[in-house]
């Protein structure tokens, strides 16, 4: 692997992408302006990201095939890892989080109240335009997750979360695809790591919502579930 | 023997001969392999022994029998299956994973990280 030592990274934010449109380049840019540190993982999008963020300092990954959004999140940890950083937040790429929510969302780690920060839209003050559906479906998955690990949570599947050294260490993604949300909940349990839920803003714009998970997409996030307990 | 008894026999003597061509090695698979084609053999010369079987067990028909047996040993392959392709995918992802580590791109260089 090349080595990347010539600046200091204290936080590092990592961001899963497949096909994305322009909206990855505003993210990227906004993050930038606030001084994180940048790491993108292309998971295998046809075409490549790589002419989007040309022009950008971050750093560039990219699987050769489509892999799914758990892989590409534990890659991004992977070379997060070799940076070095106090901390690492995960950040979807489709707009759909807000820049603003990321101080609040990394204060528990840099207070040492918590090794895993995850962001929640239903602890938020202000009313997000949350679809009935999404809801609803949200309501089960978080149900789902309690079965499961005996925590229960306010947001089953945020991306938007933080992850001390500790943490990053510890938390490996074996899930390739949605059901990695539910797989961090299990390793935070099995590490017995000290997690909060923050309050974060989800933007549902039209874009956003084409690329998010469809009510389908549940049920095939249940069944990795039953046999990632299955196989393990 | 009738027309279907020639049938199924010829496919489990063809079935038969791939596997032990294949599993030449693996003993216990093959010692498995074989109690089950004596099973099939048996079951396809004399029909009856299914119905007898079923009956003892509570099942009208031998017919019958073999469909719940087969949709058990469906169920089981599926899950084998499933477990085979978690495998793979794992694999795969790590050869995936080893080269985007490999040929991550920084900051500060130009070049793509790969095409």
């Amino acid at each position: 692997m090349p080595e990347f030592n010539h600046t200091v990274h204290k936080k590092v934010v990592v961001i899963p992408a497949y096909n994305e449109s322009s909206v990855l380049t505003s993210v990227v840019k906004s993050l930038l302006e606030k001084g994180y540190s940048i790491v993108i993982v292309d998971d295998g999008s046809n075409p490549p990201l790589y002419s989007q963020i040309q022009n950008l300092p971050v750093y560039f990954l990219r699987h050769r095939a489509n892999l799914g959004q758990g892989a590409a999140l534990q890659t991004g940890f992977d070379f997060a890892k070799k940076l070095n950083p106090d901390l690492v937040i995960s950040f979807d790429a489709d707009g759909q989080h807000d820049v603003s929510c990321i101080p609040s969302l990394i204060d528990p780690l840099l207070n040492d109240e918590a090794d895993v920060v995850l962001g929640s839209r239903f602890l938020s003050a202000e009313k997000t335009n949350i679809p009935f559906i999404k809801k609803i479906l949200l309501q089960i998955a978080r149900g789902v997750n309690y079965l499961f690990t005996g925590l229960l949570l306010s947001d089953a599947h945020n991306g938007l979360r933080a992850f001390n050294r500790v943490a990053l260490q510890k938390i490996t993604i074996t899930e390739n695809r949605m059901a990695h949300a539910s797989e961090i909940i299990f390793e935070i349990k099995k590490h017995g790591l000290r997690y909060k839920e923050m309050p974060v803003l989800i933007v549902y714009t039209d874009y956003s919502k084409k690329k998010g998970q469809s009510s389908w997409d549940s049920i095939k996030i249940l069944f990795d579930l039953i046999l990632h307990k299955l196989f393990k | 023997m009738s027309g279907i008894q020639l049938l199924l026999l010829t496919g489990v003597a063809f079935i038969c001969l791939y596997f032990v061509i294949q599993l030449k090695k693996k003993l216990l698979d093959l010692v498995l392999l074989l109690a089950l084609i004596a099973v099939a053999v048996l079951f396809i010369l004399w029909p009856d022994i299914t119905t007898k079987l079923a009956q003892k067990l509570g099942v009208k028909r031998g017919a019958d029998l073999i469909f719940y047996i087969s949709i058990l040993i469906f169920w089981f392959v599926v899950l084998k299956l499933y477990a085979r392709i978690r495998q793979l995918e794992k694999s795969f992802t790590q050869i995936i994973r080893e080269d985007a580590l490999k040929k991550a791109s920084g900051p500060s260089s130009n070049e793509p990280a790969s095409k």
